[in-house]
């Protein structure tokens, strides 16, 4: 890795930036900051160039460019340019009190404490023997008042951390249209239900702590239930309860842990084109934010041009960025997928200089033959889920354990629970988050691809339950998926049969 | 090809000088030799002294002190002009604007209203003042060194590339080294040197400057100029020691009677030998140059011809 050689490229982009803010020309060109901002954040996605170092360059970069509008064309307001670099003059307080540039988040704060029914602290040897993953796919209807409707547990993970099921609901009050999914989950009376075990104890369940907007279909039960005890009966108020099995070899244990096939194959990406895979991927998955508007000349029902080419447009400026960190051979098969992927997009202008590829990832054309089609797919799924829980094989540090996949409202998700060291929540380039750097993607019974990106995360050092969004969403209940998750160092294939089940 | 020359790197540049508001009137500031001189301030340390004892500071004893500052900041590469095309118009308006500001809080800092809590908690508010002292701390020295620029650049384009050339000059034998601030010194002139040479290098073939690529030279000899590829992908491959920043761009003999000046062979005002070649790829050829200063007080760049 040559980090000056970083450095370096990141002050040189500056200076061509900067020559563009210079040039004379009818239109004064503003400085290029968005594709400098893109170019800082792959070179410390890397870790080729230390985030102070990168936001100093990108802060002087802004002072120098600005201080050269201090006496600009007054006749342009401040509300007529673009911003910095218009032509339009800067006031002397505003360019003195120019904030330092900000190129990654600040980590969100961590939960104050464990979610409830945490085990006690112990060794992590401790903690990883107590790690339970049992799939359980029963549905608990209950009621309360005016109140009804579903709990729907995917599957049950105990870790150090604390114990949880994974669930999707469906509430039904006067005033609601049940649907089953992850909203209104104030309005479950946890406080009625009454969870015992095989030996009288009892426990309570209850929203994830610091559950908000964003929380991960999880319900928690504390206190955290000992590994010997046998199952657990879930109550709902005046109603029988259900027995949830977590025997290893329990009966209502769902066949898709023994029969998931699992194999690992050795990748070897350098950082660089680890990187670039996912902001392919990004590129691929970006649809939900955009699910109107215009796209990309071919493509029925991709997201609009215009975000999509401002993103693709900085692909050749990484490209060479990552090349001069030396984290990118020159030689890498994968700036021309990037650039094959571009131009199935139709997305000129990425600037990527070697020729595009005839060999994309499957997964790849798979998506971009959905993009493609002239119509949409006509659906056949109902709502439902499937239980879950399978861990793959360690990638690069993190360790997946897959805990139910859902289909809600022609969305579909897939739950997962990262542990191990995944990295701090922070944005990459392109704005794709660094803190899950795995690709993820399920082929379907019917052998469509589905890219799974990151929609929620509840992060409890040290995991991070995770929601991820299958794009494009299934359109039948696929009797089996494969699941491919890619790291740097490996990736893993496991084909897992599947048992829907549907809430009435 | 040429040793270092033993004159110091601004022998070729002549004294130039810039008038400043101080107290009730303007006065002269001038640069001559490597040094800033204060005509109106015959005893500027003894100004110290009494500043410190509580008396007014002279805004000219301030700008020389703030210059001594920044003879050695990297940021002035970053910020200051790279070409006479680039001009850098700062006003003596714009600087009392900027204290105004400053003094007034105007900036930056966020302010809150006092909030009150049933029950404080005393941890949170102690951490809490910790980060904003920090803030206003950090914030507060970000403002001072902006402060510090927006003076040295309201001296005028002279002085900008003067002082561009003195920053050069600290860094040029020591590229190994970073900074105060932990900047790595190659990089930081390696720009320094493509945000200059690109225009000039425009300007001398009428190339697109995002199509010069620029590194530093460190073995002995002046550095190779060679262009290949064509179209899209012709390249002007520049390499140069850092001291042509100072030596050479400083003084304004970049572009030289059509030639593009690589080294100074023997500097003087108003006449210099240069090392300069007439294309890329040709052997460098000695030259003597003569120079022709620009109106005095107009900022122009001297004006050199073979």
């Amino acid at each position: 890795m040559d980090r000056e050689g970083a450095e370096t490229y990141l002050r040189l982009l500056a200076e061509a930036a900067m020559r563009g803010s210079l040039a004379p020309a009818a239109e004064p060109r503003p400085p290029d900051t968005s594709r400098l901002m893109a170019v800082g954040h792959a070179l410390t996605a890397v870790g080729a160039l230390d985030p102070v170092i990168a936001e100093e360059i990108l802060t002087d970069f802004r002072l120098a460019a600005s201080v050269r509008q201090l006496h600009g064309d007054p006749s342009q307001g401040p509300g007529q340019g673009s911003g910095q670099g218009s032509g339009q003059a800067v006031p002397v307080a505003q360019w003195l009190g120019q904030g330092r540039a900000v190129l990654h988040r600040k980590p969100h704060p961590a939960p104050a404490t464990a979610p409830s029914g945490s085990a006690p602290s112990g060794d992590a040897a401790d903690q990883e023997r107590a790690d339970r993953f049992v799939p359980v796919g029963l549905t608990v209807p209950f009621r309360a008042g005016e109140i009804s409707g579903e709990l729907c547990l995917m599957s049950f993970a105990q870790t150090g951390t604390g114990a949880r099921f994974v669930a999707a609901w469906a509430v039904r009050t006067p005033s609601l249209e049940p649907q089953l999914g992850y909203q209104h989950p104030g309005l479950i009376p946890f406080d009625l239900f009454t969870v015992t075990d095989d030996r009288g104890a009892r426990y309570q369940l209850d929203h994830t702590p610091g559950s908000d907007m964003e929380w991960p279909n999880l319900i928690s039960l504390s206190p955290a239930p000992p590994p010997s005890i046998r199952w657990l009966d879930v109550a709902p108020p005046y109603r029988q309860a259900v027995r949830v099995d977590l025997r290893p070899e329990g009966a209502s244990r769902a066949s898709a842990c023994d029969a998931a096939q699992v194999s690992v194959d050795d990748t070897k990406l350098s950082p660089g084109e680890h990187l670039l895979v996912m902001l392919a991927e990004r590129l691929l998955s970006w649809t939900p934010e955009f699910p109107h508007g215009g796209r990309p000349a071919g493509l029925v029902t991709g997201p609009p041009s215009g975000p999509w080419r401002t993103m693709a447009a900085g692909f050749g400026t990484i490209v060479a960025a990552l090349e001069a960190a030396d984290v990118l051979s020159p030689l890498s098969p994968v700036p021309a997928r990037l650039a094959a992927l571009c131009a199935s997009m139709d997305l000129n202008g990425h600037g990527i200089a070697v020729p595009p590829a005839h060999d994309l990832p499957e997964p790849w054309l798979s998506l971009l033959a959905h993009y493609q089609r002239r119509k949409p797919e006509p659906t056949q799924m109902r709502d439902g889920y499937a239980a879950l829980a399978v861990s793959l094989p360690e990638l690069d540090g993190i360790r997946l354990t897959l805990l139910g996949l859902q289909h809600t409202q022609g969305r579909s998700a897939l739950h997962v629970l990262a542990q191990g060291q995944t990295p701090e929540p922070r944005t990459g380039p392109l704005d794709i988050d660094l803190s899950f750097p795995v690709s993820l993607w399920l082929r379907d019974s019917g052998g469509r691809w589905h890219a799974a990106r990151q929609d929620r995360c509840h992060r409890a050092e040290p995991e991070s339950a995770i929601r991820l969004r299958l794009v494009p969403p299934l359109t039948r209940p696929a009797v089996w998926v494969e699941v491919l998750a890619g790291g740097r160092s490996a990736e893993v294939r496991a084909r897992l049969p599947l048992h829907w089940r549907y809430p009435s | 090809m040429t040793g270092m020359p033993n004159e110091a790197w601004f022998t070729s540049l002549p004294p130039c000088a810039a008038t400043v508001p101080c107290g009730q009137g303007r006065h002269t500031v001038r640069w001559e030799a490597g040094e800033l001189q204060l005509a109106s301030h015959a005893d500027p340390e003894a100004e110290l002294v009494l500043a410190a004892l509580g008396g007014e500071k002279a805004r000219c004893v301030e700008i020389a002190q703030t210059w001594r500052r920044h003879l050695a900041d990297l940021t002035v590469l970053g910020i200051g002009p790279r070409s006479t095309a680039d001009p850098v118009e700062v006003s003596w308006d714009d600087v009392d604007a900027a204290v105004q500001a400053a003094e007034g809080g105007g900036w930056g800092v966020p302010r809150h209203g006092a909030m009150r809590l049933a029950s404080p908690p005393t941890a949170a508010i102690a951490r809490a003042r910790v980060f904003r002292g920090q803030y206003y701390r950090e914030a507060g020295q970000d403002n001072q060194r902006r402060l510090d620029m927006l003076s040295l650049l309201a001296l005028g384009p002279e002085f900008q590339v003067r002082l561009s050339g003195q920053v050069a000059a600290a860094y040029a034998d020591r590229l190994d080294e970073p900074d105060e601030h932990g900047r790595n010194v190659r990089s930081v002139l390696t720009a320094a040197l493509g945000g200059r040479l690109a225009p000039v290098a425009e300007r001398w073939l009428g190339i697109d400057p995002d199509q010069v690529a620029v590194s530093l030279h460190r073995d002995a000899g002046w550095g190779s100029v060679e262009l290949t590829g064509h179209g899209q992908q012709r390249r002007l491959l520049v390499s140069l020691p850092a001291w042509w920043l100072a030596r050479v761009w400083a003084c304004g003999l970049a572009l030289t009677g059509r030639h593009l000046v690589v080294a100074v062979e023997r500097a003087g005002w108003p006449d210099a030998q240069v090392l300069a070649l007439r294309a890329p790829g040709a052997e460098p050829v000695s030259l003597s140059a003569h120079a022709s200063d620009g109106p005095p007080g107009t900022g122009d760049a001297p004006h050199w011809e073979i």
